[in-house]
């Protein structure tokens, strides 16, 4: 093996083929930078060219785009609060808040090394599981695969948040979302409203991009001043490193949790990351900075996400079971060179399964120094007055988002979910809880459905679902013996010193929460039996906690204080979101760039103050940038009904 | 700029100048994520196309997912110009979804032209715990489970044709693909599967080797005429058609079960890769693309990259020889469907 390892090896001393993998990887940078596109607009960007190369050279392209994506998609996500791709969202939660404190310098560093040394050690995790790998997942029936998602639920217990009430609300209503579109074990599609669009269910891009980036940007500009409160970039580069190196042990653990997810084609890059910076939560002791920018909720995540593409090879190239669409596409290059994924591959191709792993380790480090490199001009924007840049950033996000189906429906999607996701976080609702829930429902439903059918109770005597049975529970057993020692030692937590006031803005997202509740448990009891169930249970469970909150709300018992909501911010906000509904009407009308036009004329001239001809010239150049990076990007543009 | 450095790198070539596509591009709209079967069929041929159509133009994949298939399909219907710069690669659901007459559906393949088609078949295999050698042996069979996503789909085929001989397995609904499936079967969850040739070929017959899976049948294919005959892929394998004649000892035809079997089997895998333009293209550019096909087949390395590796030897047709004999095979009567829609609600409690 180690042979035919070094022999995999010497492919990259061509320069031509180290060029190509350079170019896999500048391509992945680049897509993982544009806000919610991942991997799969990396590798479709790539393949028209990818066919016209011999094997290896496909595989090396491939392996490096898809390895980098997670590297740089966080920029995004830490400097504009906007999610490179879906999986990076943890670190809008924890990255951004450092990047405002003026410590963007040292959340970059500290997340392109863990993802460097996560991508490393998945890489070191492929190899050594190759010859085990098999019997490993075969070993994962489907009970152990619904105890895993329920794990990964469970991990949401610790990002619940101050107020447990609005936590769970979230995580349910994340659910609720979760579950539109087709029923995995009836035929039957559910909450579509007679859409076509919903038929398939809200695509994860959009909905992490709503949820997280709109409300960050919404907030960003109605603040006004730039991201960065504090002055200066901070010299923070080597402080993130000592972060990691003080916390080497997150990594791993991250890196484990990212593999595993990886392993199992039932859980995916989103879910991983979640469980990772789940698992962070739960096991520190002193959880207060969570939220607000604590640097071990940006390692374990960063480390996960990129160990899981290297987990993903294996059911990719030992099953041909691929466990995510850009996993897909690798198997069609594949196919396409007469190599066929599965038992054989290690017999006939073993070479070329080392390539694949070098190319991927060899892409997280260059990635990473690529990435790195980049940083401290990047970061700079954290300097430049936000509304300055608000106009690119929302089209980049517009487009990101459309490309998810190349529908309407997308644009007015992350519009909608971004007010909701504005009006949670204005409130003080956490929104991670929703993110998890809407990530883990399907496959937590489908695994539970295909279990009861095949095992009936049985299941229930495994061994296995015992292990991570004990698993799941150590944390609340644990947690219950720390709160029986230290009784009172530890503050009583509810907010005490800032009696919140009723605040109008929770009555509402408390009254809006609730009415999509109550809407849903209409909808779900017409649906047939098989599809029904767990959609009842979300719908009536949110009911009832919903209600409990209205009440709570309308009282003035919930909510974040007073002095916190700043009612010109919220007017602001509003303003904004208005705005970008007037975006998508121009856009359904007249097409994209006549929209791209009318925002950035709009932010420019009106919020950033620009003088009125250089606002004009920075429209034009932001429409004929938007036009360019599509040509170049392969990207469509949506068109109105008068297209232009 | 990843673009410009890979073309800088490759030096894609475009050169010659010729009739009507010289300088254009044309899109092939998949209705599905990218990674699907037949997406990266559609990526794979791309480039045999830009070669063989004449005036090199540059041929570019859009997906349009959404609706189960039925949101793309239905864009390219309502939106698509009859100028042979759209082509609309069909994938199987949204066949499927089409004869059964899925209310969704605003295309009508009537109305479209077939530039160019091709099938795959599939295979039957059960766990030897079963008690079953051959597939005859079907009926007598123990605690058969099946493992498939939700209805409609291609499961349809497999439940028709376990009705059709008689066999009542129990299927789970729920899993996320055909894959997931599989691995179940290997787990030894589930008992009775059923995948693509390629699939079997790569991932099952190393389960027949070691003795971990016992080959039962294919669902044949179909020649010129229209008889069924023996998968070119599998030829040791027994069709279905045969199967039931094993069992049975007559012929099916004539039966509604069979006509159903054969309605989906046609549909969904023998002419199950169709290539299609907009319907009033005019003949002179149908020609380019037609002869395209000649030449692609003619292709020492496209028979190879291709039609060996992803389409599992099975032919690539020339749409205008086969465009009459697709479009018959594309309708089927009411009573058919029928018929499939009770058996799925009564014996699975699924509404289709």
């Amino acid at each position: 093996m180690a042979e035919a390892a070094l022999r995999a090896l010497e492919v990259f001393a061509s320069p031509d083929r180290l060029a190509l993998l350079l170019a896999g990887i500048l391509a992945g940078i680049v897509v993982g930078l544009l806000p919610g596109m991942g991997g799969i607009v990396a590798v479709s960007l790539i393949l028209p060219y990818v066919f016209r190369m011999d094997a290896v050279a496909a595989v090396a392209v491939l392996t490096g785009a898809l390895a980098v994506v997670h590297t740089s998609d966080t920029i995004t996500s830490v400097l504009i609060g906007a999610p490179g791709s879906a999986a990076s969202a943890t670190s809008v939660i924890e990255g951004h808040p450092l990047a405002r404190q003026g410590q963007a310098a040292r959340a970059l560093s500290a997340a392109f090394l863990s993802s460097m040394i996560g991508g490393l050690l998945g890489a070191l995790g492929l190899t050594l599981s190759i010859p085990v790998a098999r019997p490993l997942v075969l070993s994962m029936g489907a009970p152990e695969l619904f105890m895993l998602t329920a794990l990964g639920v469970s991990y949401a217990g610790s990002l619940l948040g101050k107020e447990v009430r609005k936590g769970l609300l979230s995580g349910l209503l994340g659910m609720l979302f979760g579950l539109v579109g087709p029923s995995p074990a009836a035929a039957q599609v559910r909450f579509d409203f007679g859409s076509l669009y919903l038929m398939d269910g809200l695509p994860l891009a959009v909905v992490a991009l709503g949820i997280f980036g709109v409300a960050e940007v919404v907030n960003l500009l109605a603040e006004g001043g730039s991201i960065a409160q504090a002055p200066g970039l901070g010299r923070g580069w080597l402080e993130g490193v000592r972060d990691v190196l003080r916390h080497r042990w997150l990594v791993v653990r991250g890196a484990l949790i990212g593999i595993w997810a990886g392993i199992l084609p039932a859980l995916g890059a989103t879910a991983g990351t979640w469980m990772a910076y789940g698992h962070v939560v739960a096991t520190s002791r002193d959880r207060e900075n969570f939220g607000k920018g604590d640097i071990r909720g940006i390692i374990a995540p960063e480390s996960a996400n990129n160990a899981v593409a290297a987990g993903d090879l294996i059911p990719t190239l030992l099953f041909m079971v691929p466990g995510s669409a850009s996993a897909a596409i690798l198997v069609g290059a594949l196919l396409r060179y007469g190599i066929l994924p599965g038992p054989r591959i290690l017999t006939e191709h073993l070479d070329l399964v080392y390539v694949v792993i070098w190319s991927y380790a060899l892409a997280n480090v260059i990635g990473a120094g690529i990435c790195f490199a980049a940083s401290p001009a990047l970061a700079r924007v954290t300097q430049i007055p936000f509304a300055k840049l608000a106009g690119p950033v929302l089209v980049a996000m517009m487009l990101g988002a459309y490309q998810a189906s190349q529908e309407l429906g997308d644009l007015v999607t992350l519009l909608l979910l971004g007010t909701l996701g504005w009006g949670m976080a204005s409130a003080g609702w956490p929104r991670a809880p929703f993110l998890i829930g809407f990530v883990l429902v399907g496959p937590m439903e489908r695994y539970f459905v295909i279990t009861k059918n095949l095992y009936g109770w049985t299941w229930l005597a495994r061994p296995g679902v015992w292990i991570i049975g004990a698993a799941l529970l150590a944390p609340f057993v644990w947690g219950l013996v720390r709160w029986s020692r230290g009784r009172g030692s530890r503050s009583a937590s509810p907010p005490s010193g800032s009696a919140p006031a009723r605040s109008a803005l929770d009555v509402g997202v408390s009254a809006a929460v609730l009415g999509g509740f109550a809407l849903a448990a209409l909808l779900a009891v017409g649906l047939v039996p098989g599809a029904r169930e767990l959609p009842l249970f979300v719908a009536l469970a949110g009911c009832g906690l919903g209600a409990v909150q209205l009440v709570e709300a309308l009282r003035g018992r919930t909510g974040p204080a007073e002095g916190q909501l700043d009612p010109n911010r919220l007017r602001g906000g509003a303003i904004i979101l208005a705005g970008l509904c007037g975006f998508v009407g121009v856009t359904a009308a007249l097409g994209f760039l006549p929209g791209v036009a009318a925002l950035t004329l709009w932010v420019t001239w009106k919020l950033a103050r620009m003088h009125p001809g250089w606002a004009v010239a920075y429209t034009v150049a932001v429409a004929a940038g938007v036009h360019a990076l599509a040509g170049l990007l392969a990207l469509h543009l949506p068109g109105g009904r008068l297209s232009l | 700029m990843v673009a410009l450095v890979l073309v800088a790198l490759l030096g894609v070539g475009a050169s010659g100048a010729a009739p009507y596509y010289a300088g254009k591009s044309v899109e092939i709209i998949v209705p599905t994520s990218p990674g699907g079967p037949s997406d990266i069929l559609v990526r794979a041929m791309a480039p045999y196309l830009e070669r063989h159509i004449a005036g090199s133009p540059s041929v570019r994949v859009r997906n349009m997912p959404g609706g189960g298939t039925i949101l793309g399909s239905n864009w390219f219907a309502l939106n698509a110009k009859p100028d042979g710069l759209t082509l609309l690669a069909a994938p199987v659901g949204a066949t499927i979804a089409y004869i059964i007459k899925n209310p969704a559906v605003r295309y009508d393949f009537r109305n479209f032209k077939l530039v160019a088609v091709s099938g795959s078949g599939a295979v039957f295999y059960a766990s030897p715990r079963v008690g079953v050698r051959r597939a005859a042996d079907l009926p007598q069979a123990r605690d058969l489970v099946m493992g498939s996503p939700s209805p409609p789909g291609n499961v349809l085929t497999a439940i028709v044709a376990m009705e059709l001989l008689g066999v009542s397995p129990k299927v789970v609904f729920g899993f996320e693909g055909v894959g997931p499936a599989r691995l179940a079967f290997e787990r030894g969850e589930l008992t009775l599967d059923f995948q693509s040739t390629i699939v079997y070929v790569t991932q099952v017959q190393p389960l027949v080797a070691a003795g971990r899976a016992v080959p039962l049948m294919t669902l044949g294919y179909l020649d010129e005429r229209g008889q069924v005959v023996r998968d070119p892929a599998l030829r040791d394998l027994p069709t279905v058609y045969e199967v039931y004649q094993q069992i049975y000892r007559r012929k099916p035809d004539g039966l509604l079960r069979w006509k159903a079997f054969r309605a989906l089997f046609a549909a969904g895998w023998v002419y199950g890769r169709g290539l299609w333009a907009p319907g009033g293209t005019p003949p002179e550019i149908l020609r380019e693309l037609h002869e395209a096909v000649d030449r692609m087949n003619r292709d020492p390395e496209f028979q190879r990259d291709v039609a060996q590796r992803l389409l599992e030897g099975y032919a690539l047709h020339r749409g205008d020889r086969v465009e009459a004999v697709v479009h018959r095979n594309l309708q089927i009567t009411l009573d058919v469907v029928k018929f499939i829609r009770d058996l799925v609600r009564q014996k699975y409690g699924q509404e289709i």
